[in-house]
């Protein structure tokens, strides 16, 4: 027995806080959806306030605020699976897999997305409805996707941002181009970096 | 405090089953990484893991991840249940003190 260097805790409530100190290191290998919300947040925010911005009298971007849009998106993925691949390392078993499985999503989503909007502008689409409907279906794919992992995750805060994301970037398309871009910063990026927050002091709040 | 389960209740075990208890159900966690978590020695680490592993509260895998050794720790169904146990045994003590 090495009952002897191992002493029991002092007293019920000793015991108690070791384990929810203990819950709180093993956080550390989850990734922080507090985080990732506040990236793609300040991205969405920063890239689509940018299109709108620089947008002419018929709705068209400049080039530099694509650029920029494009790099922010890298970026943003970048951090994703940098951070994420960070915090699960040396973890295995159904979470690897489902995280796995979750971020190929994003990538089937994506792929997706960028048939549908070369195919509409192959059939002849208008300037205005390529851009509208690569805005709408970018904020559907993100949307559905943060749904599906309130579910899985049990994170009420991502599934009300999945509702919000898919019902704000569908009806921007009302509004034309470029005021599209517009919603998506301020109530894409915004709603994103509203659910970080909310989650960021949800975890500090957290027992 | 005599109904609290002598195999949980010391500091050092403690905190390694309420790390192993903190991941999801079927995960398992590699020797290094819960020993960073813990920030324990590997011997002592191992001695602990000894003893809830003859508890059968864990089990220790040995494997290979390319030509690299891993050796995954994962708490058993048995180890679950007997910190559940543990946690609400301890509530209740506090429950009744207060």
């Amino acid at each position: 027995m090495d009952d002897e260097t191992d002493p029991a805790p002092a007293s019920a409530a000793e015991a108690l806080s070791i384990i929810s100190a203990q819950r709180r290191v093993a956080w550390q290998t989850v990734p922080s959806s507090a985080l990732l919300f506040l990236v793609w947040g300040g991205a969405w925010l920063v890239g689509y306030g940018g299109l709108w911005l620089s947008a002419d009298e018929r709705g068209r971007p400049s080039v530099g605020a694509a650029v920029l849009a494009v790099a922010l998106a890298v970026a943003a993925v970048a951090t994703t699976i940098l951070h994420s691949v960070a915090r699960t390392r040396g973890i295995a078993g159904d979470s690897a897999r489902q995280g796995a499985l979750y971020g190929w999503a994003w990538f089937v989503g994506y792929l997706a997305m960028g048939w549908i909007i070369s195919a509409l502008s192959a059939a002849g689409a208008s300037y205005e409805v390529v851009g509208l409907a690569a805005n709408s279906v970018a904020a559907l794919v993100a949307g559905l996707l943060y749904l599906a992992g309130g579910i899985l995750w049990r994170a009420t805060a991502m599934y009300v941002l999945g509702a919000w994301i898919a019902l704000v970037g569908a009806a921007s398309a009302f509004a034309g181009l470029p005021t599209s871009y517009l919603w998506l910063s301020l109530a894409g990026g915004g709603g994103m970096l509203t659910a970080g927050l909310v989650e960021a002091v949800r975890r500090r709040a957290a027992p | 405090m005599t109904e609290l389960d002598p195999v949980i209740h010391a500091q050092a075990r403690l905190r390694v089953v309420a790390t192993l208890a903190s991941l999801a159900p079927d995960d398992r966690i590699t020797f290094p990484r819960l020993q960073k978590l813990l920030d324990m020695t590997a011997g002592n680490l191992s001695t602990h893991l000894r003893r809830l592993e003859e508890a059968g509260y864990v089990t220790i895998t040995k494997t290979h991840e390319g030509r690299t050794p891993a050796t995954y720790v994962q708490l058993t169904g048995t180890g679950r249940v007997a910190f559940d146990r543990y946690t609400t045994t301890l509530r209740a003590v506090l429950g009744g003190a207060s």
